[in-house]
């Protein structure tokens, strides 16, 4: 199943860069957010809730709602205010029993 | 620990305009923004976003390039992605940035957050594939992003019909739109009309929106009630009610709007008196036209203070900066008053139309049925029926909601489930949703890290004793937070 939900506009040329996304490298597009790159990408899963155990998706895109909290560069952040660069380490922890810690 | 003469607490509208307008008269200004591009939500990624986006998005987003121009222009220092996590009523500020948290201080401070898409919890709200209007909107601004699936749009407000005139105009698939606004306005729209009608290039513009809705061929329904969103791991589905039949709607992603609110942690956490407003909804700081708070270093200044759209909120960043310039010694009240007096004039021919706007969206008890599995509080996990259980075994106010359930508790603090928990408790009780309190607001405002804060250098002055960070509690009680 296709999980994307956003496409790139057609008209639209990202630069890309080399990040680690959950284990492994993942050509993320720079120039924007953790979590509108990895919605480009067809990642729409951010975190699996400590409290529900059910995965979420980014829901404000603009720093309110916390569910694009993930670790990035070994801390828990908001991915829609976290900016893409080059190296960047991003755990979702999206298989571990209990989801991220909050 | 620096010292400015004014921060501004946002890079939005507001945040520009009183930056760049205190800068130019000579202020040291330090412009922090938790973004990491200027503009806020309305103007977001305005500088770097491509022509064909920009068409798009069309005047309304390209009119703040001359904002941005300006406040580029002027001294003001602007550091982005600055989260601001503690900010006191003596114009002392903590923030973290790349890592690292400082502490700064102004002799005033303007918070100019902005407004936030009102929550609204429905049954499934929490799927992934639902999602704010304005967050469809923002990934669009910032990445060029479109939906791939099929679109269903629910809720009630102008920004609500923008962005289903954007994705139809896209080529987006929009299933339905769903507007919980009645087909009747209500009867205060009616007194709101005349006004209106001097902003004839305003009403067109609404008018060109349904348009473009209707050429589109999208199913709009009005008067709709019960919005659900289903499925199992993701969106499946969206059902709502509309005039007495069940609707169903196969869908991708579901876009979710319900108005916007004032952003106001920041005015909370400070202690600024807040003030309710009934016909919307939503609490806000008291201010007056400039801006000042009860606080006297604190400024409100955008649709942080009040909702009222991104030209409004920019004449009302200048203004602060103006009554701020003042109260610096910079210029005398009859300087001020006359470099007021053509932005007070904008702001009046701004205005005309949003009382109207404001009475046909307003928000209506009736549109809320909150369902006992409806999650409330997304990050702790908390249903209607989790809140009404408790209600009824007699909790009244939101911060001993928050104790006994743990709503409000979780990272966002409040800011998703907050106005609901209180709109929970005025169905269950028959009262108004602000009769139920606010939640307190404590700092850190945003998470971070505690390495951070035993790294910091911290100032402790006189009056504040040693245990500054540990005594808030009582600090605020004093304030009557």
């Amino acid at each position: 199943m296709d999980d994307s939900m956003f496409n790139t506009d057609s008209a639209d040329r990202p630069d890309t860069v080399m990040v680690t996304l959950d284990g492994k490298p993942v050509a993320l597009p720079t120039g924007m957010n953790v979590a509108a790159a990895l919605f480009s990408i067809g990642e729409t899963i951010s975190r699996v809730s400590p409290t529900s155990h059910e995965p979420c998706s980014p829901h404000c895109l603009m720093g309110v709602c916390f569910e694009c909290i993930m670790e990035i560069d070994g801390i828990q952040r908001q991915a829609c205010l976290t900016e893409v660069h080059a190296g960047m380490v991003i755990a979702r922890h999206l298989n571990d029993d209990k989801g991220a810690a909050t | 620990m620096s010292h400015h003469d004014v921060i501004v607490i946002g890079a939005g509208p507001a945040g520009l305009a009183s930056s760049a307008c205190l800068a130019e008269m000579g202020l040291n200004v330090l412009t922090l923004d938790e973004q990491h591009r200027i503009g806020g939500q309305i103007y977001r990624n305005m500088e770097a976003a491509p022509q064909h986006r920009r068409n798009l998005l069309g005047e309304d987003y390209t009119q703040g390039l001359s904002l941005a121009k300006r406040f580029r222009q002027s001294s003001a220092t602007y550091e982005n992605g600055a989260n601001v996590w503690q900010v006191e009523p003596d114009g002392t500020l903590c923030y973290s940035r790349w890592g690292q948290s400082a502490q700064v201080k102004a002799n005033y401070i303007i918070v100019a957050t902005g407004a936030m898409e009102r929550p609204m919890p429905i049954p499934g709200w929490t799927l992934p594939g639902v999602m704010g209007a304005g967050a469809a909107n923002n990934l669009f601004k910032e990445a060029g992003l479109n939906p791939s699936g099929r679109v269903v749009l629910a809720g009630s407000g102008p920004l609500l019909l923008l962005e289903a005139s954007l994705l139809a105009q896209k080529g987006v698939s929009v299933v339905a739109l769903l507007e919980t606004t009645p087909v009747i306005p209500p009867t205060p729209a009616i007194s709101a009309a005349p006004k209106a009608l001097r902003r004839t290039d305003f009403l067109w513009k609404g008018v060109a929106m349904l348009r473009d809705i209707k050429k589109a061929g999208i199913p709009h329904y009005k008067g709709v009630t019960h919005i659900h969103a289903i499925g199992q791991d993701r969106l499946e589905a969206v059902e709502a009610k509309h005039a007495g039949k069940q609707l169903r709607l196969d869908a991708e992603l579901l876009l979710l709007h319900f108005g916007v609110i004032p952003n106001t942690h920041i005015f909370r956490q400070i202690g600024c008196k807040m003030v309710w407003k009934g016909d919307q909804r939503y609490w806000h700081p008291q201010c007056d036209e400039w801006g000042h708070t009860n606080c006297e270093r604190i400024f409100a200044a955008g649709d942080g203070a009040v909702v009222a759209g991104a030209l409004a909120a920019q004449y009302k960043g200048e203004l602060a900066a103006l009554e701020v310039a003042h109260c610096s010694g910079i210029i005398p009240a009859y300087e001020r008053d006359a470099l007021a007096e053509p932005v007070k004039k904008a702001l009046k021919h701004d205005h005309w139309p949003r009382p109207l706007v404001d009475a046909i969206y307003a928000p209506r008890p009736e549109q809320i049925n909150f369902d006992d599995n409806t999650v409330v509080c997304r990050c702790e996990n908390i249903s209607v029926g989790d809140l009404r259980k408790v209600v009824h075994e007699g909790v009244r106010e939101l911060n001993e909601l928050k104790v006994v359930t743990r709503s409000g508790m979780g990272p966002c603090q409040g800011r998703m489930c907050g106005p609901a928990l209180a709109e929970v408790i005025a169905v269950e009780l028959d009262q108004s949703p602000d009769q139920a309190g606010r939640l307190n607001i404590r700092p850190p405002l945003k998470p971070v890290a505690l390495h951070e804060i035993a790294e910091m250098s911290l100032h402790v002055g006189p009056a504040a004793g040693a245990n500054w960070l540990l005594d808030k509690k009582k600090s605020a009680g004093k304030k009557g937070a």
